[in-house]
């Protein structure tokens, strides 16, 4: 095996991981943006979307895929159907999870300094946990195999080392037309607009006659709804879940949403990405117990020498 | 000792009642009531396990157990009454077990007279804190579930272990599981069995997980085999995909993890058997648990463990009536090492019952002198460093049943002694 | 904190008042705290050691966050360093143990040594995140906080042969006085043999709080207490005042630090055993929490925030399931009774400790004893107050925005 291609399956596996947490990232860098608040309990809002997909499948009795001598049978047609409506399920959740949380957590604090919402995120995040604790257990549950795993490369000739999967395609196909989505959402629509106007400036914002608590709300449920995707996509495509996953989903992709940016959607998916991939390298090449230090490095470092992030505009120094 | 203590214990309520006077004046009298009001019939036991976070579907079995035999033996040993009291070393902010929690437990029981045996602890780490609180005031402590060998095998451990832990130079720490020098061993002995010539070895870099890889990394040199890789998890991590193509690289004859199925084994061993590993992959009794099978699914078929007893589906005579009582009781099997707290209660009343006194120190000679007991886990005695002489062991494989449900399956028993 | 109660009593019988009273009876409390919980039976001694040691944690982090407005998510790691710096020094296993004890540097393994050198190493560390980080405001400053946060647990499990990994260290060297050795009996006082368990441990994790509080206090008053006050409430505005805002926030950056640094040798010392699972994000997050409940930037706020939270994690939330049977038992309606008998707190702890932080930011989202418009007291001395006058009256005259 040439070293070229075990480090072309690092970036692989780097650049399909980097997809998912930009899903999440993109909610952490959406309040951000609007609210300046870390919303911490965004990780565990994921997690909850993970688990109300999970527990949609297995009540509708959706069949997984079958996996004999490391090859996959393909799954029933209907299956595709109960993972659209696993989706559409796990979105409105997380959504109105998120707006709900807004609503009575957060809202009241808006004036309160940026201490108040913090502390009361982290109260969110812990009562999320523990909902999750109890919604399915302290070990990580598994999550079906629903999305059969054939090896892309192998498929059309080549032989390789490298393998890439119709699961890393299905993350990738899955996040790119929501992200292309959300920004032309954004950047299109009178609603995009009012949230752009809101996260410039609140108070002109208002006096323009933009709602504000709607537009924020309006945010909250964006956010949440990409976590409820993310949820499900996590779950599919790592066929696992647990109550603590929210939390280091959460740091990694709050770091990429950083990294990229804050407020930043495309700068989002660029972080999200190099987060993925920098995971990836310091596994395969360094060792995977120096794999945190190594992110949270470079996070420390980017962020001292370049404190807007990759693509982040200078606004984003504000404090 | 007790007399000395408890000589010194009334000339502190002195000295409080003094300084109480001067606070307000009614409470010397409370305070000396409140030292009179002691029964003499009862001992109490405490446990300390971790009852929040992701432990808890263990540790409420082994609770269970406990109780179990207490029930069964009427609450009572010899002439005494017997309390029992379960104590939680986790803390909900951390949702694990916390060193000074332990602490705190630790020192509640030594200071009430009434506590004769400490039950715990289920975390190597923690008993690392308790024993030494303990040691001093003779009271016993039996553990159902460590199995870090430093705590009692002098040269297994770091070089002052492990008398560190035991500072009046009198053992108070037993336990009736098998330590992990052994299993480890075991874990070794089989891959060998298996045929392999190299092995990768990922742990979950915890003082369980890597104490038990270190272990198997060097019993597999001893055999011979080659360590083709070695790496350290983090189990809150998304995912080993990376780690699982270093593994394909490395192409290893089989795969060890040395940790618990909370530290994300299901997840490691998915990513491995997608990256298309599929050496058989082989792990201690961190894994051998109901959580593994839940976690792992369909890949969990095929996978080896091993465990310092034999699992609940191969439970024999007295441990399959345990086993169908507590599914009677609770509804749902014990976990692997509810019967080993159902195995020390018993082997603490038994003892309290055959010294008939409310000593520590003499309670503690009593369970450290346990020879040929015979419990549910066969006749086993004590050594003189609290380890039980049972040395069996079993390997176990993940099987599907006729009726498609994966299951763990006694494949070998082995004497690691 | 030195009064006793001698002259306590006069005072209140000269002037009835309620205030007085109550704060010498709580010092009362406190000072004698051990000796009653002999003579009650309160098994608590051991829940308040730790709790004092989170609360004085809380009191640097205030330094931080409260005083000079930087979000700091990654404390945790200052303790650790503290804890580990100290065992470091003083622990047989430690790789120093090699070289010192026959070195002319064979002091520093005396154990308040130790502690000395703990502080100054974490006020160190302190100082050296703080330098590259300071032109970083608000979240950012945050986020590398809790990288440092996440790092440094990772570094003492990853630096095996320095810090013995996951192991940990064990044992450590214990603080003495005269002949005692803390923890360890029997303990020799003038010549008599007392059996005295953790009490001293309580009252030197009591001194180091009470020092903590007053030096705080101090620090709070001085030019470099106003100087937080002004970079805090404007920062652009102090620097025209002739602030200087690197050398301000790197000196609450290192004296912050610094408290965690005697903390950690302490927690160290009394465990006996330290290991880096002791110290992740969850101890860094418990004690913003503290810090910010009882109300940013108002020590004795800290404090009871403090008290709230550790009181209810350690003794509260383990009890309570038993209270709700005993209470569903006492209503005497045998359903509400077996319905409340099924219920087991111990799996919602989280959830409601969670709960609770969202409804009390919810209704007080200053915090409980916010520092500005602060309310009575009984905990709050006159001098205190005189002094917080003064504070005031100085910081306006600087022009800050009070």
């Amino acid at each position: 095996m040439a070293g070229f291609e075990f480090l072309l399956q690092q970036l692989v596996t780097g650049i399909a991981n980097g997809m998912l947490i930009t899903l999440i990232a993109i909610g952490y860098t959406l309040v951000y943006g609007i609210i300046e608040m870390i919303n911490f309990a965004h990780g565990d809002v994921f997690m909850l979307g993970a688990f109300s997909a999970l527990t949609f499948l297995q009540l509708v009795g959706a069949q997984a895929v079958r996996r004999v001598r490391n090859v996959d049978q393909a799954p029933s047609p209907e299956t595709y159907l109960w993972l659209v409506l696993a989706m559409i399920l796990a979105m409105v959740f997380c959504a109105a999870l998120n707006v709900m949380i807004e609503r009575f957590a957060y809202r009241r604090l808006r004036r309160g300094g940026r201490m108040a919402p913090l502390i009361s995120a982290i109260g969110v995040s812990f009562m999320l946990q523990n909902v999750g604790l109890y919604w399915k257990g302290a070990s990580p549950v598994n999550f079906p195999r629903f999305i059969p795993q054939i090896d892309l490369v192998k498929e059309i000739g080549i032989d390789s080392f490298v393998r890439f999967t119709t699961k890393d395609l299905f993350v990738i196909v899955v996040t790119v037309p929501l992200v292309i989505a959300l920004t032309v959402f954004i950047q299109r629509t009178k609603l995009g607009k009012a949230m752009r106007a809101t996260a410039q400036d609140r108070d002109a914002a208002q006096l323009m006659g933009i709602d504000i608590n709607r537009t924020i709300a309006l945010t909250f449920l964006l956010g949440g709804a990409l976590a409820g995707a993310a949820g499900l996509v996590s779950g599919l495509y790592n066929n696992t879940a647990n109550f603590q996953m929210g939390f280091s989903y959460g740091l990694n992709s709050f770091t990429a949403a950083v990294l990229g940016g804050i407020g930043n959607l495309n700068g989002a998916m660029l972080g999200g990405v190099f987060i993925g991939v920098l995971a990836a390298l310091s596994d395969g090449y360094i060792d995977p117990r120096w794999t945190p230090v190594v992110i949270f490095g470079t996070l420390n470092l980017v962020l001292i020498l370049r404190p807007t992030g990759i693509l982040g505009q200078e606004s984003a120094e504000r404090a | 000792m007790v007399t000395t203590a408890a000589a010194t214990r009334r000339s502190f309520i002195g000295v409080a009642s003094a300084v109480a006077g001067t606070v307000a004046g009614g409470l010397p009298a409370i305070a000396q009531a409140a030292s009179a009001a002691q029964g003499v019939q009862v001992i109490k036991f405490v446990s300390s396990f971790p009852m929040t976070g992701s432990s808890y579907g263990q540790t409420s079995t082994v609770v269970n157990a406990i109780r179990m035999a207490l029930e069964e033996a009427d609450r009572k040993a010899g002439d005494f009454v017997i309390e029992y009291e379960a104590l939680d070393d986790a803390t909900a902010a951390a949702g694990k077990w916390t060193a000074d929690k332990e602490a705190e437990n630790a020192n509640k029981a030594l200071n009430d007279p009434d506590v004769m045996v400490y039950l715990g602890t289920f975390n190597s780490g923690a008993a690392k804190v308790s024993i030494p609180i303990l040691n001093p005031s003779n009271l016993v402590m039996i553990s159902p579930a460590n199995t870090y060998p430093g705590l009692t095998k002098p040269g297994k451990g770091e070089a002052n272990e492990p008398d560190i832990y035991y500072p009046n130079g009198v053992r108070n720490y037993s336990r009736v599981v098998p330590a992990d020098d052994l299993q480890g061993a075991v874990g070794a002995n089989w891959a060998k069995k298996l045929g392999a010539k190299t092995a990768y070895v990922i742990d979950d870099t915890e003082l369980y997980g890597k104490g038990i890889a270190d272990v198997f990394v060097s019993s597999a040199a001893k055999l011979g085999m080659t360590v083709a890789g070695r790496d350290g998890i983090d189990g809150k991590a998304s995912d080993y995909r990376a780690v699982a193509t270093k593994v394909r690289a490395a192409k290893p004859d089989v795969v060890y993890y040395g940790g618990i199925t909370q530290n994300n084994a299901g997840k490691l061993l998915k990513d491995l058997r997608s990256a298309g590993v599929d050496a058989p992959f082989i792990g201690p009794d961190g894994i051998f648990e109901d959580a593994f099978l839940k976690d792992a699914g369909d890949d969990a078929e095929g996978v080896y463990c091993t465990f310092g007893g034999v699992p609940v589906s191969a439970y024999t005579g007295d441990a399959k009536v345990f086993a169908e009582k507590y599914a009677k009781l609770h509804g749902g099997n014990p976990e692997a090492y509810a019967i080993y707290g159902y195995e020390m209660t018993k082997v603490a009343l038994a003892a309290i019952a055959k010294v008939n006194v409310k000593d520590r120190a003499a309670i503690r000679d009593a369970i450290f002198a346990t020879k040929d007991f015979k419990g549910i886990l066969g006749t086993w005695s004590f050594d003189a460093n609290g380890d039980t002489t049972l040395t069996t062991m079993s390997v176990n494989e993940i099987k599907r049943t006729a009726e498609g449900k994966l299951e763990f399956e006694l494949i070998e028993v082995v004497s690691a002694g | 904190m030195s009064q006793t109660l001698a002259p306590a009593l006069p005072t209140a019988s000269r002037q009835p008042n309620f205030g007085t009273l109550a704060r010498n009876l709580f010092i009362a409390v406190v000072l004698t705290y051990p000796f009653l919980d002999l003579a009650f039976g309160w098994q608590a001694l051991l829940a308040f050691i730790p709790m004092m040691l989170m609360i004085t944690l809380a009191m640097g982090l205030n330094i931080v966050v409260g005083y000079a407005g930087l979000l700091d998510l990654g404390y945790a790691a200052f303790y650790a360093i503290g804890a580990y710096a100290a065992a470091f020094f003083t622990s047989p296993v430690s790789p120093l143990n090699a070289i010192l004890p026959d070195s002319p540097f064979f002091w520093m393994q005396d154990f308040w040594v130790a502690m000395l050198l703990a502080v100054l190493v974490a006020g160190l560390a302190g100082a050296l995140l703080g330098a590259p980080t300071l032109r970083l405001r608000g979240d950012y400053l945050a986020l590398v906080t809790l990288g440092f946060g996440e790092i440094v647990p990772r570094l003492v499990k990853n630096l095996e042969p320095w810090t013995k990994g996951v192991k940990g260290m064990n044992p450590i060297g214990r603080p003495y006085l005269f002949d005692c050795t803390f923890g360890v009996d029997p303990c020799t006082i003038f010549g008599t043999q007392y059996k005295l368990g953790m009490i001293p441990y309580y009252y030197v994790t009591l001194a180091i709080g009470a020092l903590s509080i007053f030096l705080i206090i101090r620090l709070r008053n001085s030019r470099l207490g106003r100087a937080w006050a002004a970079i805090r409430d404007d920062e652009i505005a102090a620097q025209g005042m002739g602030v200087n805002p690197v050398t301000t926030k790197l000196w609450a950056f290192a004296l912050g630090a610094s408290f965690s640094g005697a903390t950690g040798a302490i927690f160290g010392a009394y465990l006996q055993t330290i290991s880096p699972d002791q110290f992740e994000y969850s101890t860094s997050v418990i004690v913003l929490c503290m810090v910010i409940l009882g109300g940013t930037g108002n020590v004795w706020g800290v404090m009871f925030g403090g008290l709230l939270i550790q009181s209810f994690d350690r003794i509260f939330a383990e009890r309570l399931t038993g209270w709700v049977h005993k209470f569903g038992a006492a209503t005497g309606v045998p359903a509400v009774a077996t319905l409340l008998s099924n219920f087991d707190l111990l799996r919602s702890r989280l959830f409601i400790f969670g709960l609770c932080l969202v409804l009390l930011m919810a209704l007080r989202p200053q915090g409980l004893l916010p520092a500005r418009k602060r309310r009575e007291s009984a905990l709050i001395d006159e001098t205190e107050e005189e002094a917080n006058a003064r504070h005031d009256a100085a910081v306006a005259q600087a022009g800050g925005p009070q």
